[in-house]
């Protein structure tokens, strides 16, 4: 059983079709980034599975049921959403004391997630006084509360530093591929959770555009590299000989189906001197900037 | 349990209680000593009293009563309690924790009862305070009759329900000072009127000051008449009626909407 399966979920906002017929699956101890431009429906995806807004068709499972059918939510579930927020006046333990306590849930969790979080200094400290990134922490101890095993984190980067990001990245990792945890995070910045996804699901408007494997995505396809030199002439045949398909263009030249370190080796060989040599973006990043727009075609 | 367990700790863990216990104290404490202070003075029709003098059992009957006076403030605690999840969007993490989203309406009812008990047993302590020291000064002589007990238990029904009516309101219209505006305008303008017009009173007795008014009633006439008034229980059943109603409507509506 899939700790995340999403099947044909549709929701509409009056003539939006934010989410219009998505499906894909989350397994458990991977990183599924869930990843689209603004407004793609990356948010609306995340509340309908955890029962905030109701779906117009489709189904939404965390651990094989509804969310809103979990007889203990907490202990199965963590997520960290966006426009979620806390009460000013409200202490960063007591925030987490109302959470055991309605989830019946031991007392001490409460010091151990800020703990978890590197909050344990402020736990005292009223929420009014907290920092964007002192508040997301804040909400991901609230998601590790019940020590799920399935997180689902809405830009969980949003406010945090670059050292922020780093120790996010660390504990992703740790949750997942140490802990088991299924892990599903969006993000609109495919940079940010680059480095930490096993797999990849991309939306845009509303609609499912690709998912896979990274590896999967960044192997497919065309991915080249690009060499410069003076003396193609003799390269080209040298390369071909290799088993590369070389395509000449302008001042250089695209050449698939080798790695870049082979076709310096068969350069050295070839007495060649290269000025460049080059791996063209991978697939999944030509597909995200041409998605958000940022691509130059 | 543990929900009204949670929603209590919210509750004790932000400021506002106690704010509302403050605000509720004084203004209890005015009602108490503008009546003190006006017992058994002329200015009635024919130049009788409006208030029965200090020494006399009506002037305790009526002392017993004002407590739910302070009902107003409770019942902006109750709405608060509700609202405030809108205001600071915690409502995300309350729906996430208890999905079953009346369930959590039935939790802030559950809480409201204590609140609103809470702020009863104060009342009528500062009322007990107030009649102990009052009435002896003036040579009177204290009494604790059955008819008395029913006024104090009337004020606690009275605060737990207001608290109940603020919650089901808050749930109904989830915007904070919309919802507190429409309790402060309800309560002090609407139904005040309503009550006091006589043409309006066959309306006036289903309001819940109407209503209130019936669980408390001394019998003692302040010039606006109370015979108008329900039964003290068919009193209690309407202000509670209202509760259960507004929050039942709420769940159907307003608190199934997506949270976005
Ligand atoms: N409550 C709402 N009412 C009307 N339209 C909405 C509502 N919530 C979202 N939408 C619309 O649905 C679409 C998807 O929004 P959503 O918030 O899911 O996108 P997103 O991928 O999370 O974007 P972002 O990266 O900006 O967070 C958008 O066009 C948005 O305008
Ligand atoms: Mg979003």
């Amino acid at each position: 059983m899939s700790a995340i399966e999403i099947r044909n979920l549709c929701k509409a906002f009056g003539p939006v079709r934010a989410v219009d017929g998505v499906s894909f699956t989350v397994e458990p101890a991977t990183i599924t980034g869930y990843l689209g431009p603004n407004g793609a429906g990356k948010t609306t995806t995340l509340r309908s599975l955890l029962g905030l807004c109701t779906a117009d068709s489709g189904t939404a499972l965390v651990n094989g049921q509804r969310y809103v059918e979990l007889p203990h939510p907490l202990s199965e579930v963590g997520a960290v959403l966006e426009a979620t927020n806390f009460h000013p006046g409200r202490t960063a333990l007591n925030h987490l004391r109302v959470l055991c306590t309605a989830a019946q849930l031991p007392r001490e969790r409460a010091a151990e997630a800020l703990e978890q979080v590197g909050l344990a200094d402020v736990a005292d400290k009223r929420v009014l006084a907290f920092s964007l990134g002192m508040r997301q922490r804040l909400a991901l101890a609230t998601a590790l509360i019940g020590h799920p095993k399935v997180l689902i984190l809405d830009e969980p980067a949003n406010g945090l530093d670059p050292a922020g990001i780093q120790w996010l990245r660390g504990f992703l990792r740790y949750l997942s591929h140490e802990q088991g945890a299924a892990v599903l995070v969006s993000s609109h910045v495919l940079a940010e959770v680059e480095q930490i996804v096993d797999n990849v699901v991309i939306i845009a408007k509303g609609r499912l555009v690709r998912q896979g494997s990274l590896a999967e995505l960044v192997s497919n396809g065309d991915a080249a590299v690009r060499v410069r030199t003076t003396r193609a002439d003799e390269l080209v045949p040298a390369l071909e000989r290799a088993g590369a398909t070389v395509e000449r263009h302008d001042g250089f030249l695209r050449v698939s189906g080798l790695e870049a370190e082979s076709i310096g080796q068969i350069a050295l060989d070839a007495k060649v001197v290269l000025s460049e040599v080059a791996q063209e973006r991978s697939d999944l990043q030509q597909v995200f900037l041409e998605l958000t727009g940022e691509g130059q075609g | 349990m543990a929900l009204i367990k949670a929603e209590l700790l919210k509750l004790r863990t932000t400021r506002l209680w106690w704010v509302m216990l403050a605000v509720t104290i004084a203004y209890v404490l005015l009602q108490l000593g503008l009546t003190i202070g006006f017992a058994g003075q002329g200015g009635g029709p024919n130049g009788q009293p409006i208030f029965p003098g200090r020494d006399t059992v009506p002037f305790q009957e009526l002392m017993w009563g004002l407590g739910a006076s302070g009902a107003l403030f409770p019942m902006i605690l109750g709405v608060v309690m509700m609202t405030a999840e809108y205001r600071y969007q915690t409502i995300t993490t309350t729906f996430l924790t208890t999905p079953r989203r009346e369930r959590v309406v039935v939790a802030k009812l559950g809480a409201g009862v204590v609140v609103g008990l809470a702020f009863g047993l104060v009342v009528l302590a500062l009322t007990a305070v107030a009649v102990a020291v009052s009435v002896p000064l003036s040579h009177g002589e204290l009494v604790l009759s059955a008819k008395i007990l029913r006024i104090a238990a009337g004020v606690l029904a009275v605060l737990v329900l207001y608290t109940l009516f603020g919650v089901g309101l808050g749930a109904l219209i989830k915007n904070q000072l919309g919802a507190i505006v429409a309790a402060v305008v309800w309560v002090f303008i609407i139904e005040a009127l309503v009550n006091a017009i006589p043409a309006l009173r066959p309306v006036g007795k289903w309001t819940p000051a109407g209503a209130g008014s019936a669980v408390t009633n001394s019998g003692v006439d302040l010039g606006l008449g109370t015979d108008y008034l329900l039964p003290a229980w068919a009193g209690a059943v309407v202000l509670l009626g209202y509760a259960v109603l507004f929050s039942a409507v709420a769940s159907a509506t307003t608190i199934r909407r997506d949270i976005t």
